[in-house]
C-alpha cells in the first residue's frame, strides 16, 4: 500500500494512451548537442569529414558528473559547431549527414552472463554507454547509482508519469515488459540491492497487470500501484509514496537511502547491457493543440522540432509554445531548429486555446496555493516577499526548497505567476551568494596585501 | 519539412492551469447564496428583492466607479464586488429605506475593499463592515424587525431577555427552515444557507475548518453553559439556529482576504469567531455577536498566519526542536 502525499493537483491530463507509437524513420541531418546531460559537457571526438557508424562515440569529458554522447545514425559528419540547444543558448554540436545504412558500431559489445551479475561491470557500462535521467533531470546515471552505494537501502524506479500529455514511459511498459523488469534488474544489482520497487499510478491498470504478468519478482522487483495525483512522480514524492521517508530541505534521495531511475532509463539500461546498444534513442510523446496528429514516437536523438512535426502532420493551428516535457515542469524551446535529446519526455506545441494567463493576475488571497504545495509552503506569502525583495523572509518562508512543480499556479485563480517567481527567486539567490563570495575573496585579497 | 517561421513565446511554467478563475469562484459564491436569497423574496416579498437589486447595482457601481476614477484596470468582471453586494443586504432588515444599502456598499467598497487596494488586499470583510456602519449609524432601523409588516422579536432576543423561545412560537424546525423567522434577509433560514455551504465545499470554493471550527466552538460553549433555565440540548440548538451564525460562518468568516490561509490557522480563526460570539451574546450589549466577532478575528488574521505555519515536507517535531535549541546555543 503506497504512502499519500499532502496536496497536489489533478490537471485535465490530456493523455491519449492508445496513440500508437510511431518508429520515426531518422531525418537526412542529425544535430547532437554535446550537453545532453548535468554536468560538463562533452568536447567532440570527431572532425568534419570522419565517417561514423550508428552507435560510435562521438563526445566525451573524463570528468567524473558528466556522460558520453553517440552517434544515432551511421554517416559523414559534415559540421562541428555552436546549433541551437532546445534549452536556449547555441551549444557545440555534431551535424551528422545520414547514409540510411544504420552501419552499427561494434566497439560495445552486449555484457557476458558474469559481467550482467557484476555490480562494478553494469556501471561502467553505464557510464559508457551515456546512460542518463531520461524523465527529464538527465543526471548521469553510473554517478547516481555509484554515489549511493553503501547509503541507499531502496531503489526506486519511478513510472508514475504525472504529467498532462506524456505517455511514453507507458508505452515502454506496454511494448518492453520483460526488458524492462531486466533493466530494472541491473539497476538493482548495480545497487547492490535484493529489491526494486517500480511505482506506477493507477491510471496506467493495463501496464501494471501487464508486468505482474511477467513475473517481477524473479528480478527482485515489486510492482506499487500509485494514487494518480500530480507531482506523484516527482523523486521526492515517489520517494514518500514507496517508503514514506522524507527528503530534508535542501537534503539529497541519498540522504534518506532511496535512489529514484525513471522507466525509461531502465529500459536503455536493458539496451547498453543486453544489446550493447548505447542511448540514442526514446519514446516521446508530441501533442497540443497545434500538432495535426498526435503521437507516441520512437525517436532517435538529434531528430530537428521541425522533422518531428512532420511526421505528426504538420501544424493545424498556429503555434505560440513549445513545451519540453509534461505542461507542469517542461521548458519552453523558442526555435523549431532544436533538436530532442535524451531528457526529452515529449514535445507540446500550444496554441491560444491552452493559454490561461490574463492580462492582470491579481491575487485574491484564497490560500489554494497552500493546499496544494507538495512541499508544506506558503507560496502566498513566498510571492508576496519576493516582490518586496525582502531576502530575509523568502528565506524564512523556504523559498529555496521549493522544486517548481508548478501546483500553485496551476491551481491560482487568481492566475499568479507563482512558480515562475520562485524559480526567478532562486537565482537571485545564487546571484546574491556569486557575489558575497566575490566580495570575500576580493576582501581576503585585500587583507593578504597589507 | 516545414519551411514556415514561426515566433514562439517565452512563458511562464506551468503551461496549463486550472479552468477554475477568480470570477468562477466568485460566481460560485453567488449561486452558493441563491438558495438564502431566494428563500428571503419567498419570506419577505418583493421589497427583499429591490433591496438586492439596489444593493449589487450600487457595490458593482462603486467599484467600477473609483477604478475608473482612479485609472485602475477595470475589476468588476471578477464579480467580486457582486457578492460584496448581497452579502451586505442579506444582514439587513426588510424594513430598510432603499437608499441605504448604497451608503453600505460606498462604505464597503471604496473605504473598507479599495482603498486598501481592492480584492485580495481589504483586512475586513467589506460586507460586514459596512454592515457595522449602517448599524451603529441607524441602529433602530437596522434592528427592526417585520414580517409582512408586523413587527417581532427575534428568538436571539427573546434569548438574550431570558425569555422563553417556545412559549413565543418558534420551535426548532421553524428555526432550522426559517419559514416564518423574523431577523435579517439572508440569515432566517439556516438550511438555505447549509445548502449553499454543501455547493461551496463542493466545488471546494471553501474548505470546512472555519465554518466548523466557528459552529463547532458556538455548539460546545453554548452546551457546556446554558442559561436561562434551558435545557443544554435545548440552549445550544437555539443558539446555533438563531441569530447570524450559518451566515457568518459559511459565508461571511470564509472571506479570502480577511481570513488566514494557513490550515491550522483556519481553526484557530473558527475557535475565535465562535468563542468571541458566544461572549458577546452572553455579556455583551447586544443580542448578536457574530459580525463583531468575526471583525474582531479579521484583524487577528495575519498573526495567526504568522504563528500557525503548516508543516515543512521533510521537517519534523525532532527537528523542530532541535533548530530551536540550536538558535538559543547560538544566541547565548
Amino acid at each position: 500500500m503506497p504512502y499519500k502525499f499532502r496536496g497536489g493537483v489533478h490537471p485535465d491530463y490530456m493523455k491519449a494512451p492508445d496513440e500508437p507509437v510511431i518508429v520515426v524513420t531518422p531525418p537526412p541531418q542529425v544535430i547532437i548537442p554535446m550537453a545532453q546531460h548535468i554536468g560538463a559537457p562533452c568536447q567532440p571526438l570527431v572532425a568534419v569529414g570522419d565517417y561514423v557508424t550508428m552507435g560510435q562515440k562521438i563526445g566525451e569529458n573524463p570528468a567524473p558528473v558528466s556522460a558520453p554522447v553517440h552517434s544515432p545514425v551511421s554517416g559523414k559528419v559534415v559540421a562541428v559547431e555552436p546549433r541551437p540547444h532546445p534549452l536556449g543558448d547555441m551549444i557545440m554540436a555534431v551535424v551528422i549527414e545520414n547514409d540510411y545504412q544504420d552501419t552499427p558500431c561494434t566497439d560495445m559489445a552486449p555484457l557476458t552472463e558474469e559481467e550482467l551479475k557484476n555490480p562494478e561491470a553494469i556501471l561502467a557500462r553505464l557510464r559508457e554507454a551515456g546512460i542518463v535521467g531520461m524523465g527529464g533531470a538527465m543526471f548521469p546515471t553510473a554517478f547516481k547509482i555509484r554515489g549511493g552505494l553503501g547509503k541507499v537501502d531502496t531503489l526506486i524506479i519511478n513510472g508514475a508519469e504525472c504529467e498532462p500529455y506524456l505517455n511514453g514511459d507507458h508505452w515502454t511498459m506496454r511494448l518492453h515488459p520483460e526488458e524492462l523488469l531486466k533493466g530494472i534488474e541491473l539497476a538493482r544489482i548495480a545497487s547492490g540491492l535484493d529489491k526494486a520497487y517500480y511505482g506506477i499510478e493507477k491510471n496506467k491498470m493495463d501496464a501494471i497487470e501487464l508486468l505482474n504478468s511477467k513475473n517481477p519478482a524473479q528480478y527482485g522487483v515489486e510492482i506499487v500501484p500509485e494514487e494518480v495525483k500530480y507531482p506523484q512522480g516527482a523523486e521526492k514524492m515517489q520517494i514518500k509514496a514507496i517508503t514514506n521517508r522524507e527528503v530534508k530541505p535542501g537534503g539529497l534521495p541519498a540522504g534518506v537511502g532511496c535512489n529514484v531511475v525513471s522507466t525509461q532509463t531502465a529500459y536503455a539500461i536493458y539496451k547498453a547491457c543486453y544489446l550493447g546498444i548505447p542511448c540514442y534513442e526514446r519514446i516521446l510523446t508530441v501533442g497540443g493543440s497545434a500538432i495535426n496528429k498526435p503521437y507516441n514516437l520512437q525517436c532517435r536523438v538529434g531528430t530537428p522540432f521541425r522533422y518531428i512535426v512532420e511526421q505528426c502532420g504538420g501544424f493545424v493551428k498556429t503555434p505560440k509554445k513549445i513545451v519540453l516535457g509534461g505542461p507542469m515542469m517542461g521548458l519552453i524551446a523558442t526555435s523549431l531548429d532544436a533538436v530532442n535529446i535524451k531528457g526529452t519526455a515529449g514535445i507540446l506545441f500550444f496554441t491560444e486555446e491552452e493559454d490561461r494567463t490574463v492580462e492582470n493576475p491579481t491575487c485574491i488571497r484564497c490560500g489554494k496555493c497552500i493546499t496544494v504545495c507538495p512541499m508544506g509552503l506558503e507560496p502566498v506569502y513566498m510571492y508576496m516577499y519576493f516582490k518586496k525583495g525582502d531576502f530575509e523572509n523568502m528565506k524564512k518562508y523556504h523559498i529555496l526548497d521549493c522544486f517548481e512543480c508548478g501546483s500553485c499556479s496551476f491551481n491560482c485563480p487568481g492566475r499568479m505567476p507563482l512558480t515562475h517567481s520562485f524559480k526567478t527567486a532562486k537565482l537571485l539567490f545564487a546571484a546574491k551568494a556569486a557575489e558575497e563570495k566575490a566580495r570575500a575573496e576580493a576582501a581576503a585579497k585585500e587583507a593578504e596585501k597589507k | 519539412m516545414i519551411q514556415k517561421e514561426y515566433t514562439f513565446d517565452a512563458s511562464y511554467q506551468p503551461q496549463v492551469r486550472t479552468k477554475t478563475d477568480t470570477s468562477r469562484v466568485m460566481l460560485d459564491v453567488i449561486i452558493g447564496l441563491a438558495p438564502a436569497m431566494i428563500f428571503a423574496v419567498w419570506q419577505f416579498g418583493f421589497k427583499a428583492l429591490a433591496l438586492i437589486a439596489v444593493s449589487v447595482v450600487a457595490s458593482v457601481f462603486f467599484e467600477w466607479g473609483y477604478r475608473k476614477l482612479m485609472k485602475k484596470p477595470n475589476s468588476i468582471g471578477d464579480l467580486s464586488a457582486c457578492v460584496t453586494g448581497i452579502l451586505l443586504v442579506l444582514c439587513m432588515p426588510v424594513d430598510a429605506p432603499l437608499w441605504m444599502p448604497v451608503v453600505g456598499a460606498f462604505f464597503a467598497i471604496v473605504i473598507v475593499k479599495q482603498l486598501y487596494g481592492g480584492i485580495g488586499k481589504n483586512f475586513l470583510n467589506p460586507a460586514l463592515a459596512g454592515r457595522a456602519f449602517l448599524f451603529f449609524s441607524w441602529t433602530s432601523t437596522m434592528t427592526k424587525w417585520t414580517i409582512d409588516g408586523v413587527t417581532m422579536a427575534t428568538p436571539l432576543s427573546i434569548l438574550k431577555a431570558g425569555g422563553d423561545v417556545t412559549a413565543s412560537g418558534f420551535d426548532l424546525m421553524q428555526m432550522f427552515t426559517g419559514i416564518g423567522l423574523p431577523g435579517s434577509l439572508g440569515e432566517v433560514s439556516a438550511a438555505a444557507l447549509l445548502i449553499g455551504g454543501i455547493w461551496l465545499l463542493a466545488r471546494k470554493v471553501i474548505n470546512w475548518r472555519i465554518p466548523v471550527a466557528f459552529i463547532g466552538t458556538v455548539a460546545v460553549l453554548t452546551f457546556i453553559f446554558p442559561r436561562g433555565g434551558y435545557s443544554n440540548v435545548d440552549w445550544m440548538l437555539y443558539n446555533l439556529l438563531s441569530g447570524g451564525l450559518f451566515l457568518g460562518a459559511i459565508f461571511m468568516a470564509t472571506d479570502y482576504s480577511s481570513s488566514p490561509v494557513t490550515l491550522n490557522g483556519q481553526l484557530l480563526y473558527g475557535f475565535g469567531c465562535g468563542a468571541l460570539t458566544v461572549l458577546i451574546r452572553y455579556f455583551g450589549g447586544f443580542p448578536e455577536g457574530v459580525s463583531f466577532a468575526i471583525l474582531i478575528m479579521n484583524l487577528c488574521a495575519w498573526a495567526i498566519d504568522k504563528g500557525t505555519r503548516g508543516r515543512q515536507f521533510g521537517v519534523t517535531k525532532e527537528d523542530l526542536k532541535a533548530a530551536k535549541k540550536a538558535a538559543k546555543e547560538a544566541k547565548a
